[in-house]
């Protein structure tokens, strides 16, 4: 039994590749093309590419669980502030986690790398949806704290790529410096991923023994002041943050 | 050019002037964090008009470095 298992959950994986690139393809090809040509104002073609790479991301989700790929388990949504800009940080272990945030944050920014918006299947989706590249820093940053503060949220991933397996969280201090410069309340989201899957260094192909669990913690938004005492110079307030965050996500994953 | 990189991690920074020297290791002995470096390539470009580029300033180690790096352009 247990190997039909593995062997389906394999084809299903296999599967699930071939329908992302597929998807996104399809909405290179014919989607965004027809949105540049109808919609004109670049703030209402942005508003519907977010939607349709959620509604895509979502359908990826949901055809992942139904062929018994991984399963997906989310608490605390009502955390997320439907209104309110909220700076939604996040730990980064495996390869769909963007896949899986934005499935459930539909509207919100986000930083990409570089190298998605070179990739075939889904330059014309970031590009269109107008997510954040991460090219530049100094450029990188303040698009960060605007985005903020014209009152969007915004998904970063502060260890700016997948974690490394055997190590301890590493968090950049870009995310830190966004959170003060731009007063955020900062959404913590704990993504947990047993057993290990689609992590840093692994093919997609690579698939474990026994069926991976997402559990996704979406905890208390926090006010950054709540994490930095008084005091500090510019420097050490984001040092301190930064720690702050490396422990609140450490202490949350063992 | 040297001495308006010294002032800027002084002043800026809180570097110690004595510690400041072109073999000084910007990261670990002066303790500039990567939020820094990026001040710091503004900065740089102001003064100079040119632009160091992220990838040529992940090269960089020692102000010798950025020095080099800033002929180069």
């Amino acid at each position: 039994m247990k190997t039909i298992e593995f062997a389906s959950r394999f084809v299903g994986t296999a599967l699930l590749w071939f329908l992302f690139g597929l998807i996104g393809l399809i909405l290179s090809v014919f989607v965004f093309p027809i949105l540049y040509l109808t919609i004109q104002k670049d703030n209402g073609r942005q508003h519907v590419a977010r939607r349709l790479v959620a509604l895509a991301f979502s359908a990826f989700m949901w055809a992942g669980c139904r062929m018994g790929v991984f399963t997906v388990h989310v608490t605390g949504m009502k955390h997320k502030d439907p209104e309110g800009a909220q700076l939604i940080l996040a730990n980064h272990p495996t390869l769909i986690d963007v896949v899986l945030l934005l499935s459930l944050l539909p509207q919100v920014d986000c930083v990409i790398k570089e190298a998605v918006r070179k990739n075939l299947f889904m330059r014309s989706s970031v590009t269109t949806a107008n997510y954040i590249s991460n090219q530049e820093p100094e450029w990188l940053l303040n698009s960060c704290v605007s985005c903020l503060e014209s009152g969007s949220s915004l998904l970063m991933f502060p260890e700016g790529t997948r974690t490394t397996v055997g190590q301890g969280l590493q968090f950049k201090l870009g995310a830190a410096e966004v959170a003060i410069r731009a007063r955020a309340q900062i959404l913590p989201i704990v993504i947990d991923c047993t057993p290990q899957f689609l992590t840093r260094g692994a093919p997609w192909y690579s698939i474990p023994l026994t069926r991976p669990h997402f559990a996704v913690r979406i905890l208390p938004a926090i006010p950054v002041e709540q994490l930095i005492p008084g005091g500090l110079d510019e420097r050490g307030a984001r040092n301190q943050l930064n720690n702050a965050l490396v422990s609140l996500f450490e202490s949350e994953l063992t | 050019m040297y001495s308006r990189i010294k002032d800027i991690l002084v002043e800026q920074f809180d570097v110690e002037e004595s510690a400041v020297s072109l073999q000084a290791n910007l990261y670990d002995e002066l303790q500039i964090d990567s939020i820094d470096a990026v001040d710091l390539l503004v900065q740089l470009k102001a003064i100079t008009g040119k632009k160091i580029s992220p990838e040529a300033f992940k090269e960089v180690r020692t102000i010798g470095d950025v020095l080099d790096a800033l002929a180069k352009l």
